[in-house]
């Protein structure tokens, strides 16, 4: 799942990248650096796991398991607050994106635990929220599946978290993240297919 | 009464266009008149006055997105590079739009 994740956040970010050199709309700048950190941390986390399966959690290589999800945190926390950062500085002032970037770095320094999982939710919601607001101001069906999909990645975090407390949650934060990715594969599409 | 200065570090409350959507805005008006504009039609399409259209024209014309043909009547055309160019940004103007972002 991690690996269809990280070819989509790719696919996104190269997109970004293309809307850049054509725009030179920074925005679309940071949008791709932000899908390339979750890619790459997916990217990290799928393999440490297929490592780990491969050698069948053998003692020694537990510890990359604990590293690659360690890792594809730290990528998404960077990730959604360059989104968030991206955000404020479409509409709001310079002082304003400071203040937030600042907590996020110290954040960085955080092991992974609830707290830090909630800082990631809290992140989701927030870019869910400017996504709810650009549906409703422009009602476009690309705008719904980007909402859509920041939804699900919300719900997976939450998810995640939840499997804290309760295993079965575990498989129910992938599924959702994979959905999440796939409502973006078909904004992708969509876009593409536009003549 | 006075309008109040914009305080620093704000961006004021309407957005100037840039060039590149303004180049986009005449190439549309080209492309909407049927591939074949008049300077007069793209002056009132594209809201520019005279001098900047003018400006804008040949900064066009240089990229090689348009073309421009007739000896009396000036008549402005899209090139296959211009007509590619629109595509492409109808794409990243969709794609950005679904993030919520402007162009």
């Amino acid at each position: 799942m991690e690996f269809i994740a990280f070819a989509i956040a790719f696919a996104v970010a190269y997109q970004a990248l293309k809307g850049y050199r054509v725009s030179k709309e920074r925005t679309l700048l940071y949008l791709h650096f932000s899908f390339i950190l979750l890619g790459a941390g997916l990217l990290i986390d799928g393999l440490a796991s297929i490592i780990v399966l491969i050698s069948q959690f053998h003692r020694a290589l537990l510890f990359l398991y604990a590293l690659g999800y360690t890792i594809s945190f730290l990528a998404q926390l960077v990730a959604y607050g360059i989104l968030v950062v991206a955000y404020l500085h479409q509409t709001r002032n310079l002082s304003v994106q400071l203040a937030v970037a600042a907590p996020l770095v110290s954040v960085l320094f955080f092991e992974r635990n609830a707290f830090a999982e909630l800082v990631l939710i809290f992140l989701l919601v927030y870019i869910t929220a400017q996504m709810v607001i650009n549906y409703h101001i422009n009602k476009t069906t690309n705008g719904l599946l980007v909402f859509g999909a920041f939804a699900s990645l919300a719900l997976a975090h939450f998810f995640f978290l939840m499997f804290i407390l309760i295993p079965i949650f575990f498989p129910l934060a992938h599924i959702a993240q994979l959905f999440g990715f796939l409502l973006l594969l078909a904004m992708l599409l969509r876009v593409n297919q536009t003549s | 009464m006075i309008p109040s200065e914009p305080r620093l570090g704000t961006r004021p409350a309407m957005k100037y266009r840039s060039q590149l959507r303004i180049y986009v805005d005449i190439m549309r008006v080209i492309q909407r008149e049927g591939n074949e504009a008049k300077p007069t039609r793209i002056l009132y399409g594209a809201n520019l006055s005279h001098d900047r259209l003018v400006k804008y024209l040949e900064e066009l014309k240089t990229l090689g997105v348009i073309q421009e043909s007739g000896t009396e009547d000036k008549v402005f055309s899209l090139t296959q590079k211009g007509i590619e160019f629109l595509n492409n940004f109808r794409k990243v103007e969709s794609f950005a739009s679904a993030f919520g972002f402007r162009i």
